[in-house]
Parts: C-alpha cells; structure tokens; sequence
C-alpha cells in the first residue's frame, strides 16, 4: 500500500479524466453462453464508457467468435452506430477457412470500421502458427494492422511458443497479446522485449496483484495496452487496479490512452 | 459525496504462495488501510485457511487485539472434534471481538450441513452472525445451496464469487434465502453486476469487500463509487449494511 496518485484522486473524484481518455483495446458485444452479461448491448455499453471516460472501445462481437459469418455484421452495425466511439476487430475462425478468406477478401469494404483481426485460438481448437490462419496474418502483415490474439500460459493453441513463432515470420503487423499469456508472465515479457510489433493486452491480470508492476518494471509501461474484455469487466474496476498499482502516473497515461493512440493513430 | 468504507473480505498473513504486497500484522494493516481511505475491516489470518484453523483463529484475535478498526472473523471445524467449537465458543468469541465466522469444508475436509454442524449453526442462525462463504477457497455453490437448504435462516455472505459474472448462481440464493448477502469484490468486476443486483434485489443485500491481498481495493472502490446506483445505496453498500449486521448480532 503505498501513496495516491494524482490520477487516482481524479478518477475517484469524477469518475473521469479529461486529459487521460482511456482506450480499451480488448473487448465484445453481445449475450455470451457462459454467464449473464447485464450491459452487453451497444448502447449500454456506449453509457458505461462514457461513465469511465473511455474515448474508444475496439472490440469483437461474442456471436462473431463463434460464427463469423453472422456476428460481424452485428459488430459493422455497431460502429456504423457509434463512429468514433467504437472501432471492431474481424472475428476469424479457422474451422471455416472459407468465410476466413472472405472476410480478409471483404476487409478493405470496412476500413472505418475494422482495425484488424481477432484470433480466439483457445476455444477454436487451432493453433495460431496454423495454415487456416495465413490468408489473415499475411493480410494484416502486409498492411501493419492489429491483431489481437486471445493467449494463456502453457496453451499449445496461443501460448508464448506458438507467439514467438508467428513474431519471428510477421514483423510489421501489431501482435495484441490479450491477456498476456495469462499465468506464463515471464515468457510474455520476453516476447515484449524480443519483438517490437509484440504488445502485452492486460485484461485479466489486474485481477492478479503484482503482474502490472512486474510488467512495467521488466516489459516498460510503453508495451502495455488497457484491456476488459467489456462488457464482462467493468471500465472503473480496472482503472481502479491501475491507479492501484505500485506504478507511477506516466506509467499510467501510457496504459491508459498514449500506447493505444499510437497504434490506432488517434489522439 | 464522501463513501466511508468498511471492508467485510480481506485477510492478514503470508499465504503459502507468494501474494503481492501482503500484511503480516494488524498494525500494518491499519496503516494502509488509512493510505487506502478504508475506515474499517473484518478480517481474517491466512494461517486459518493455509496452516490449521485453530492457529489461525488464535493468531486473528492476538492481531486485532487493540485494533479497534479492526473485527475478526473465525474459521469452523465440525463440531464433534472440539478443535474449534466448544461449551465456552460464543463468549470467547466475544472476548476476542470476532464478529464474523467462516468454512472451507473442501479443503479441511468436511461437509458443510445439518449432519455435521446440527443445532450449532442454527444458533448461529439466530444469533445472527454471518458466516463468510469463499467461493474461490474451499467452497463450491453447489456446498452453498445444500447448506441454505438445511439452514435456511442462515446470515450468508457469498464472497470472491467468481471473475466470470456469477449471478445464475448467487440470484436464486438471493431470491430464496433472505438472510443471504453478496460482497462486492469480484461482483463489482462484473459490469453492470452491482446495479442489476441492486435493482433486482435492492441495496441491502450487498456488502463492500476488496478481497485484499490478492485483489487492488482501489478497484471495487472506484466501480462502487462510479456505480449507477443512488448514493444512499452506494452508502449502504460501502459501509450501512455490515454495520446494521454486526449491530444486530447477539453474541
């Protein structure tokens, strides 16, 4: 337990900060089968954003993620809504390689709406090193666009082995480690330190005491994105680990809103 | 508007596994609880989960021992072993100004119902103290909604309810058992969860806890502050209920 910060005060005083908008880079939309989601619809989470002063959520509907071929319409519909407020990544699910290159072939028809993609290999069964994947990676390559990957210690699918083989063939592309290959802190910092395109996503590790401070210490606060897989998370929830953390208010800033406006070149 | 927060979920002590920033004392404790804004605790002594109960308890009530901000919680055992219940237990927890009490029946090894803690809890029960169910150590909802089913009377308090959204658990509890409580700590984590909560059950059936040391409390702080609730909500949340709790327990 340590001193407040400045932002600390703010945020607890008004809930927002004028001159830290906060960016969360990791989130969804939509009913999800494996719990309630009270604020799951655009325009409730539009109202929760704007109660935490997140300026932009980017995220992927849940429906997307199980079948793309329906839930990115869901997500274009709502960005087309909020411009400025939301932005989506491409949900991709290498089971149907075939809706995969469609998607990539149609990406270029929502540049305003999509900053990339979302790989959730975990739960899809498929390695992110695998061929499925190429049409998408090679894409976003080429074009220096995010991918967000869903990670997790020790996974064969998504975890620090299968990143740093992508990481050593895709340099230019911008490789989101969501959750930071939760549970395997050390070999995420790693692929922070070893890859400039590689940044550490930290939904999930606010939960953990301790990951946030060992991230800025050993990784630097400039590698490092905010995260809440919204709307599962609450925005002031993590904010308030944040401000919690034994980590200096520039650090902050830089998790909060300035990593996130260089890779989305806004601001 | 001023919340004034009394925390009903954080625990003394070094855990077995390494936890981030945690306070081996009272003393300490109350010094950062002052850093933090938390004006008031229950609290409890890791060794009571990790070591052996009996410790544990010993250990609480030495460290609380001149700590007025401090109240202390206890960990059961079965009855039948007189380990940790016997003739003398109200009163001595009393004494030791212990004002909350709590299981792990899946990691001592035991069951948590009629059978096992018979009129004991039912005592409990009308005596009003709330006994702490920790869902991520040594419970499961499962454990939980047998024990309401024999104890239905029971002053229940669901904590670290889980970090996906757990209301499909701790919903029908709150619909069926009056005397059951949710604490906020990982509650706030789910979006929206405290105000769909409330709405659907009303104010009085949440108590603030930050799950300190293995959670920030400046994280249920700053979401139950910024909730979408009214403030005297907020206020019965932060601190009114566990003080109308502890004021109405007969020890």
């Amino acid at each position: 337990m340590k001193e407040r910060s400045k932002l600390w005060e703010e945020f607890y005083a008004k809930g927002r900060v004028e001159d830290c908008p906060v960016y969360d880079l990791h989130g969804h939309m939509g009913s999800f089968s494996g719990a309630y989601l009270p604020r799951a619809d655009a325009d409730s989470m539009i109202a929760a954003m704007d109660r935490a002063g997140v300026r932009m959520l980017v995220f992927s509907s849940h429906a997307a993620l199980s079948s793309p071929d329906i839930g990115n319409a869901t997500a274009i519909a709502a960005v087309r809504r909020f411009p400025g407020r939301l932005r989506a990544y491409c949900a991709v699910n290498p089971n149907y390689p075939d809706i995969v290159e469609a998607e990539v072939a149609g990406f270029d028809r929502y540049r305003d709406v999509y900053v990339g993609f979302k790989f959730l290999s975990d739960y899809h069964g498929i390695a992110i090193t695998d061929a499925r994947y190429e049409p998408a990676w090679q894409f976003a390559d080429e074009r220096g666009l995010l991918i967000l990957l869903h990670t997790w210690g020790h996974s064969q699918f998504d975890g620090p082995e299968p990143i740093r083989k992508v990481a050593e063939k895709y340099r230019r592309v911008k490789i989101l480690l969501g959750h930071s290959c939760h549970g395997e802190w050390q070999k995420a910092i790693d692929l922070a330190n070893d890859f400039p395109n590689v940044y550490l996503e930290l939904t999930a590790i606010p939960d953990e005491r301790g990951v946030l401070e060992m991230f800025v210490e050993k990784a630097g606060s400039q590698k490092l994105l905010f995260g809440t897989d919204s709307p599962w998370f609450n925005h002031h929830y993590y904010i308030g680990a944040i401000c919690g953390a034994g980590i200096t208010d520039e650090d902050r800033r830089n998790v909060f809103c300035r990593n996130a406006e260089k890779l989305l070149g806004c601001g | 508007m001023n919340l004034r927060f009394f925390d009903i979920n954080l625990y003394l002590g070094r855990p077995k596994r390494a936890v981030y920033g945690a306070v081996p004392s009272g003393q300490e404790l109350v010094s950062g609880l002052d850093s933090l804004g938390v004006s008031e605790a229950v609290v409890w002594h890791i060794a009571q989960y990790d070591h052996d109960p009996v410790d544990g308890n010993a250990l609480i009530a030495r460290e609380i021992a001149g700590q007025e901000r401090l109240h202390g919680c206890w960990t059961l055992l079965p009855p039948q072993t007189r380990e940790v219940i016997r003739e003398d237990f109200f009163r001595r927890m009393k004494e030791s100004r212990i004002v909350a009490l709590q299981a792990f029946p899946d990691a001592h090894r035991f069951l948590m119902n009629r059978i096992t803690f018979g009129k004991f809890l039912d005592e409990v029960s009308e005596r009003g103290i709330p006994l702490l169910v920790h869902l991520d150590r040594g419970n499961s909802y499962a454990g939980v909604y047998r024990l309401l089913e024999d104890y239905p009377q029971l002053t229940c308090v669901l904590c670290d309810v889980g970090i996906w959204g757990c209301d499909r658990y701790t919903w029908p509890l709150l619909e069926h058992f009056r005397n059951v409580r949710v604490e906020t700590s990982l509650l706030a984590l789910e979006d929206g969860g405290v105000e769909a909560t409330v709405r659907r059950f009303g104010a009085e059936r949440l108590l603030f806890g930050t799950g300190f040391p293995d959670r920030y409390p400046e994280a249920a702080m700053l979401q139950l502050r910024h909730a979408d609730i009214p403030d005297p909500d907020k206020e019965k949340i932060a601190s009114g209920n566990l003080e109308d709790m502890i004021r109405r327990e007969q020890l």
